[in-house]
């Protein structure tokens, strides 16, 4: 049977030989890992042998998009994937934007890319396959100079491109792979990956259509997914500010990152906050495809210095990165950091953890004004900042030290500068104090990509719902985000949640945080789309074997529970008595950790699934031996 | 009178000014407005000046080039920036193109920029998520954060109906639409050439072409649009109330 909702064909391009072909979907693999992350996934454990080296050509990068992306279900996304350059681990970033769907509209569920280019070239993907392009003359140029010239030479301003900016050729660590100019699949150092390859842009442009199994009861799970969007109490915020309310929120609750965790109160947060923002410089609410809830916005910089700079975005981990972390309130200042990031091309989280984590080592003496090229790392200083981003991007100076991510700078830097990298596994932590959202800190902790929030994105605990946090974790606790207890069940619980996002490929906002999509919904959606017989047990499965495949993965890279840690500022030093409700507060890793590893079948003393937990899932040959 | 933008769509040669795609400045009656901190080519401009009036007046002979006419180089040699001058409203409806029949009305600054409509649209006329074969598409200018959704705006006198050589489209009395007879479109593309909105497309299959009919009355992409960027124009509402 044919399936329809998947494009339901894989493109295999060998870079080395400049070769490609498409390989049919297999329907027992869609049913098993479902799309997107979970694809990349299954191939990242199969076709890339442990040990492996990221920057080798035996790395192999994979873009995914799953079986609901291209449809009217709002906001669809794409997943990145390749063993990390930047952790060593599983690497793996998500973006939404306008190039997952357009690779399904030119008939890819998947794209893998095998190989090395012999000299800087950019792909031309259409239904008919892969032009390889010449780019020598694409070479240092920034995000957008790339993405606009692509564009001309093809003639066409439909192509969706996918690119790396000049700090990937620069062999910055921590840089991204950059869609629609300023929506990054950022994380863990994708954008790496593809500039080892010799290959600077995927242009992709489809022709192809998308078709539904059940028309009529697909546009029924549309409207029921309308009314439960439009009636949520969130709706309107996050159409007014989408992320960035994040950062007065965070900042009331005494847990927003400032000073690169010295606090978690910003008394600047009024200047530099998602509202301010909003009632000053932005023009229009943007948004992804197909997206319901425009979210996203545009700005232009309507007076200072900056004067003239407009750019879709930031979300709240760029406005945050570069205000309350690094300790500046001027929102301009903010803006443009995010922005030269954008062009460059790299990570706003890990670039603005390499910096305020510079300011707190001058702050604490570990490192002298001279070691950095006599820049000035006073907490806000403009100036350095803007500095210390093109210098990161160009690997100079000391921004050469930066370049590859904070646990690699501390190791250099040495002095005991070591317990200030605000890393898990290698991965920089995002703009809330861990300590003050117990679920998130597991959720860092424990992540398959090293620290991240988006793995888990236990935002459930915020709900303060005792009734519910009984009936689902079963204790009142897991319900409120300064308590520990049933935190272990509930990141378990929003892992799969989150894989479920990441593999349908629609934005995990609505899936998620807002709770539109769970498991019966997603198991409806999927017969009506693809007419391949799910349930919603099926999907929670998949889920789950997704989250397991990828333990399995950085198991045999050799991690094991040791590497399931904070830093231990989060752990020992309890926020400051300014930090209003969440004063007092440190992580109680330990009892959450042993709750999640019971929770998810996993051994206790090594955190490493355990041989009955992946023979119920299929997974025996995933065995860590 | 149409109101302008004028766009530089690319470059050919090397402009020193320098000029870069995407700049643009507008043209409203008379007066001609440059975004804060852009500028404009004192020299492009002068060659551009004798057009610009005569793109912003109303035509209804279909032997006229100028509403089809809409890429201009500036006079550089060497610098070839190619200028595309873009109808984007109408000032006044006094010269009655669309001044009372229904028809979807377009508020470009509302626009996200989804496309949400391209999708409503296909899956509604041919049962698929295809773009390529919706009758609606979004103009995205992503470094300007400009979103244009692009349809037929039901213009009273048609340009398009007058000079279709086969009498393949006419306008329903009723709704204002154009409406397509399929067996006389030989997908010649002179429609196209004479649309001021850039609203007429082709299948990519067929080669015929494809223009929004209203859906016969409710539009799916005005019920898609979540933003307000597209709407449907009552009767009473002249059109030059859209902006």
């Amino acid at each position: 049977m044919p399936m329809t909702g998947y494009a339901g064909r894989i493109l295999r391009v060998d870079l080395t030989k400049r070769t490609w072909q498409k390989e049919v979907l297999d329907p027992e693999l869609a049913l098993r890992f479902i799309g997107g992350r979970g694809f990349n996934a299954f191939r990242m454990f199969r076709e890339i042998p442990g040990g492996t080296d990221p920057l080798s050509a035996d790395n192999k990068l994979f873009f995914a998009t799953g079986p609901l992306a291209g449809t009217l279900l709002p906001g669809a996304r794409f997943n990145v994937s390749a063993k990390s350059p930047q952790t060593g681990i599983f690497g793996d970033s998500n973006a939404g934007g306008f190039f997952g769907p357009e690779m399904k509209f030119a008939g890819y569920d998947q794209i893998i890319l095998e190989g090395k280019c012999s000299e800087l070239s950019y792909l031309l993907i259409t239904a008919d396959g892969v032009q390889f392009k010449p780019a020598a003359h694409l070479a240092g140029m920034d995000v957008w100079q790339t993405t606009t010239e692509i564009r001309r030479e093809l003639g066409d301003s439909r192509v969706q491109v996918a690119c790396v900016g000049p700090a990937a050729e620069n062999g910055v660590k921590f840089c991204g792979i950059f869609a629609d100019l300023a929506r990054p699949a950022a994380r863990t150092g994708m954008g790496l990956v593809m500039a080892s390859k010799n290959l600077k842009a995927i242009a992709v442009r489809g022709s192809k259509p998308i078709t539904i199994a059940d028309r009529d009861r697909f546009l029924r799970l549309l409207k029921e997914i309308d009314e439960m969007i439009f009636n949520h109490e969130q709706y309107k915020p996050r159409c007014a500010l989408g992320t960035t309310r994040l950062l007065s929120s965070l900042n009331a609750l005494g847990c927003l990152a400032t000073r690169h965790y010295l606090t978690g109160r910003f008394e600047k947060a009024n200047d530099v906050s998602g509202e301010r923002l909003a009632s000053t410089w932005k023009t229009k609410s943007k948004a992804c495809f197909a997206c319901t809830i425009p979210c996203s916005r545009f700005f232009i910089v309507k007076e200072g210095p900056y004067s003239g700079l407009r750019s879709e975005g930031p979300e709240f981990e760029g406005l945050a990165g570069f205000s309350s972390r690094v300790g500046n309130g001027d929102l301009g200042l903010a803006l443009k950091g995010v922005d030269l990031c954008n062009r460059y091309g790299m990570d706003v989280i890990s670039t603005s953890e390499c910096i305020s984590f510079a300011m707190e080592c001058a702050e604490k003496g570990i490192i002298s004004a001279k070691e950095a090229d006599g820049l000035d790392l006073s907490w806000g200083n403009g100036e350095t900042i803007l500095t210390l981003i093109r210098k990161i991007a160009y690997r100079e100076g000391f921004g050469d030290v930066l370049a590859d991510g904070v646990r690699a700078a501390a190791e250099k830097i040495g002095r005991g500068s070591e317990e200030l990298a605000m890393h898990v596994k290698g991965l920089e932590i995002f703009q809330a104090d861990p300590r003050g959202l117990k679920g998130y800190a597991l959720g860092l902790a424990v992540s398959s990509r090293g620290a991240d929030h988006l793995r888990s994105e236990p935002s459930f605990e915020f709900s303060e719902d005792r009734e519910e946090a009984i009936r689902r974790y079963g204790v009142p606790e897991a319900a409120f985000r300064l308590e520990y207890k049933g935190k272990g069940r509930l990141v378990k619980d929003f892992e799969e949640r989150s894989a479920l996002a990441d593999c349908i490929e629609i934005c995990k906002n609505t899936v998620v945080n807002m709770e539109v999509i769970y498991f019966e919904m997603a198991a409806a959606l999927l017969k009506a789309v693809t007419g391949l017989d799910t349930e919603p047990s099926d999907v929670q499965k998949a889920c789950e074997r997704v989250v397991n495949l990828e333990r399995c993965f950085n198991v045999r890279e050799g991690l094991s529970r040791a590497d399931d840690t904070l830093p231990r500022r989060f752990l020992e030093e309890p926020l400051g008595p300014e930090c209003g409700p969440s004063a007092g507060s440190v992580v109680e890793l330990r009892p959450m950790l042993e709750e999640y590893y019971e929770a998810r079948g996993w051994d206790i003393e090594t955190g490493i699934p355990t041989p009955a937990k992946l023979a119920d899932l299929g997974l025996t040959w995933a065995t860590p031996h | 009178m149409y109101d302008l933008r004028v766009v530089v769509d690319h470059i050919k040669g090397s402009c020193d000014m320098p000029m870069h795609p995407g700049d643009y400045f507008e043209v409203r009656g008379s007066r001609i407005y440059i975004p804060d901190n852009k500028y404009m080519c004192l020299w492009a401009l002068q060659s551009l000046m004798a057009i610009l009036p005569a793109k912003q007046r109303d035509s209804s002979d279909p032997d006229d080039w100028l509403p089809a006419a809409r890429y201009m180089s500036c006079p550089d040699p060497n610098g070839m920036v190619i200028f595309r001058i873009d109808r984007i409203e109408r000032t006044s409806s006094e010269s009655g193109v669309g001044a009372n029949g229904p028809g979807i009305k377009i508020k470009p600054e509302l626009c996200s920029g989804c496309r949400a409509c391209e999708l409503a649209c296909s899956f509604s006329r041919a049962g698929v998520f295809d773009p390529g074969v919706a009758r609606i598409r979004v103009d995205k200018d992503e470094p300007e954060g400009h979103d244009i959704p692009i349809v037929c705006r039901q213009c009273a006198d048609a340009p398009c109906v007058n000079a279709c050589p086969f009498g393949a489209l006419h306008k329903d009395k009723t709704t204002g639409a154009i409406l397509v007879t399929y067996e006389k479109c030989k997908g010649c593309r002179k429609c196209e050439a004479a649309c001021p909105n850039r609203a007429v497309f082709f299948h990519r299959e067929t080669k015929k072409v494809l223009i929004c009919d209203l859906c016969g009355g409710d539009p799916k992409c005005v019920s898609r649009c979540v933003t307000g960027a597209i709407t449907v124009r009552e009767p009473s509402e002249k059109e030059g109330e859209c902006r």
